[in-house]
């Protein structure tokens, strides 16, 4: 599988070339363009957390269930591939130490990487914003977006990253979600500050320069009522 | 002003924020999409203009998109003209020949030289009947026009079959067919989403953008109020 990304970093969009047999699997509704003997097919991934019942949930955290699969059946099959906000791509491997995505980063993966949607981060009562990650094992590319730009920070020790403008982070890190320090509950609940997400231990951290949600409310809020 | 005289333009800021500048000679025109005119020189004059009449730009305006044109002329002296599109994105010329023509996205449009013809019997596109509607303008030479996208423009050169999901055509040529089709039938395009693509056979040149603008309304669309 060879990946190249094209128009960084506001306007990236991958574009995957196949080898013969071999097959990329990405988030619903990411394909712009392909070879038109590309096989598509869908599949569902179920999470440890059980079946349906951990289905639904995540359905009704706004996450899609379903992941696309395209194989190439001969050789040099092209695929682009592109999220749904403006902003950055970036190309990590996964590995047996593994990686925790945010759903929303994750844009495609190889074959031979394995996503578990069984990982349910946090779930806040009060704002209603959920957490929810995907963790990544397994062998291959694994290509994440950003909304706005992307940027890394090598954790050693502690530090604190708004849980909205998280992207992936290596597992090695440990993390607790809460308020920010200094924060109340009630400022939290009235969504003056988000949830934030503080990571102990050594390892990398990709962020985000925007976050999504608060893009989504800031536009969404001044539209009419559904 | 012969109306075939070569514009000088140029097109900065992409492919992200694409502005397309004019420098117009005295007495040149050129067409904009209307509301496209972000600044210009006083001798530049604004005429709008409907193509082909009033009630064909009602009925483009049904087709999901208003075609008004405006008409820009550097009266009696050379002119400076910036055209920016309504969404963030690149800029795109192309020169078509005579006798030939280009079907662009209707919200694509940004700006023609007057020899350009709109065909008004075009009715968007065949077999089309979801509410992710593209609609497509039919756009004769010989002229020049520039086309706009959300996100980067990039071409493919087809020879034989391609598949672009309908959200992200910008621009073709004429000499690629096209049909509608549900990706992997329906299971595929409704659970996983992605809905409808085009598929195209021939051989010729297709623009494609890096982001679509109903993604984006699909994304803000569950942070509206909700009614009680």
């Amino acid at each position: 599988m060879d990946i190249e990304v094209l128009n960084q970093p506001d306007s990236s969009i991958a574009r995957v070339i196949l080898a013969q047999n071999e097959e990329v699997v990405a988030e619903a509704g990411c394909m712009v363009a392909m070879s038109d003997f590309l096989q598509a097919n869908t599949t569902l991934r179920k999470g440890k957390g059980g079946g349906i019942l951990g289905g639904l949930k995540r359905m009704v955290a706004g996450e899609s269930l379903f992941l696309s699969t395209f194989r190439s059946p001969q050789a040099g099959g092209e695929i682009f591939l592109a999220p749904k906000l403006l902003g950055d791509l970036i190309i990590c491997e996964a590995s047996a130490a593994g990686l925790v995505v945010q759903a929303s980063s994750y844009l495609a993966c190889a074959a031979g990487v394995v996503v578990d949607v069984g990982f349910q981060g946090f779930k806040s009562l009060f704002t209603g914003e959920s957490i929810f990650w995907l963790e990544i094992s397994g062998v291959g590319p694994v290509l994440l977006s950003s909304f706005g730009a992307i940027f890394e920070v090598d954790v050693d020790g502690e530090y604190v990253v708004d849980t909205g403008h998280i992207v992936a982070f290596e597992r090695a890190l440990t993390f607790e979600i809460g308020k920010p320090l200094g924060a109340t509950w009630l400022s939290t609940f009235l969504g003056k500050e988000g949830l934030v997400c503080k990571f102990k231990g050594r390892g990398k951290l990709w962020c985000q320069t925007h976050h999504p949600a608060a893009f989504g409310r800031r536009v969404g809020s001044r539209l009419p009522p559904r | 002003m012969s109306p075939t005289a070569p514009y000088q333009y140029d097109i900065s800021h992409g492919p992200a924020y694409a502005q397309l500048k004019f420098d117009l000679k005295a007495n040149q025109t050129v067409l904009v999409e209307a509301g496209g005119m972000a600044a210009m020189d006083p001798c530049v004059e604004m005429k709008s203009k409907v193509r082909g009449g009033l009630m064909k730009g009602v009925k483009r305006m049904l087709g999901g998109e208003s075609l008004f044109l405006s008409e820009f002329t550097a009266k009696g002296q050379p002119g400076q003209l910036f055209v920016s599109p309504g969404v963030p994105g690149d800029i795109q010329h192309y020169a078509i020949p005579e006798g030939r023509s280009l079907f662009v996205q209707s919200s694509g449009f940004v700006a023609a030289s007057p020899t350009v013809e709109i065909d008004s019997k075009f009715q968007g596109f065949k077999g089309f009947f979801s509410g992710e509607s593209l609609f497509l303008l039919h756009i004769l030479g010989p002229g020049d026009l520039w086309f706009s996208s959300y996100g980067a423009i990039f071409p493919v050169d087809v020879d034989g079959h391609y598949v672009v999901d309908s959200s992200f055509i910008v621009a073709f040529e004429d000499t690629l067919d096209y049909d509608i089709q549900i990706l992997g039938g329906l299971k595929t395009g409704l659970l996983g989403g992605e809905g409808f693509v085009c598929r195209f056979s021939g051989k010729g040149k297709i623009w494609i953008q890096s982001r679509g603008v109903f993604q984006l309304v699909r994304f803000v669309n569950p942070f509206r109020p909700i009614r009680d």
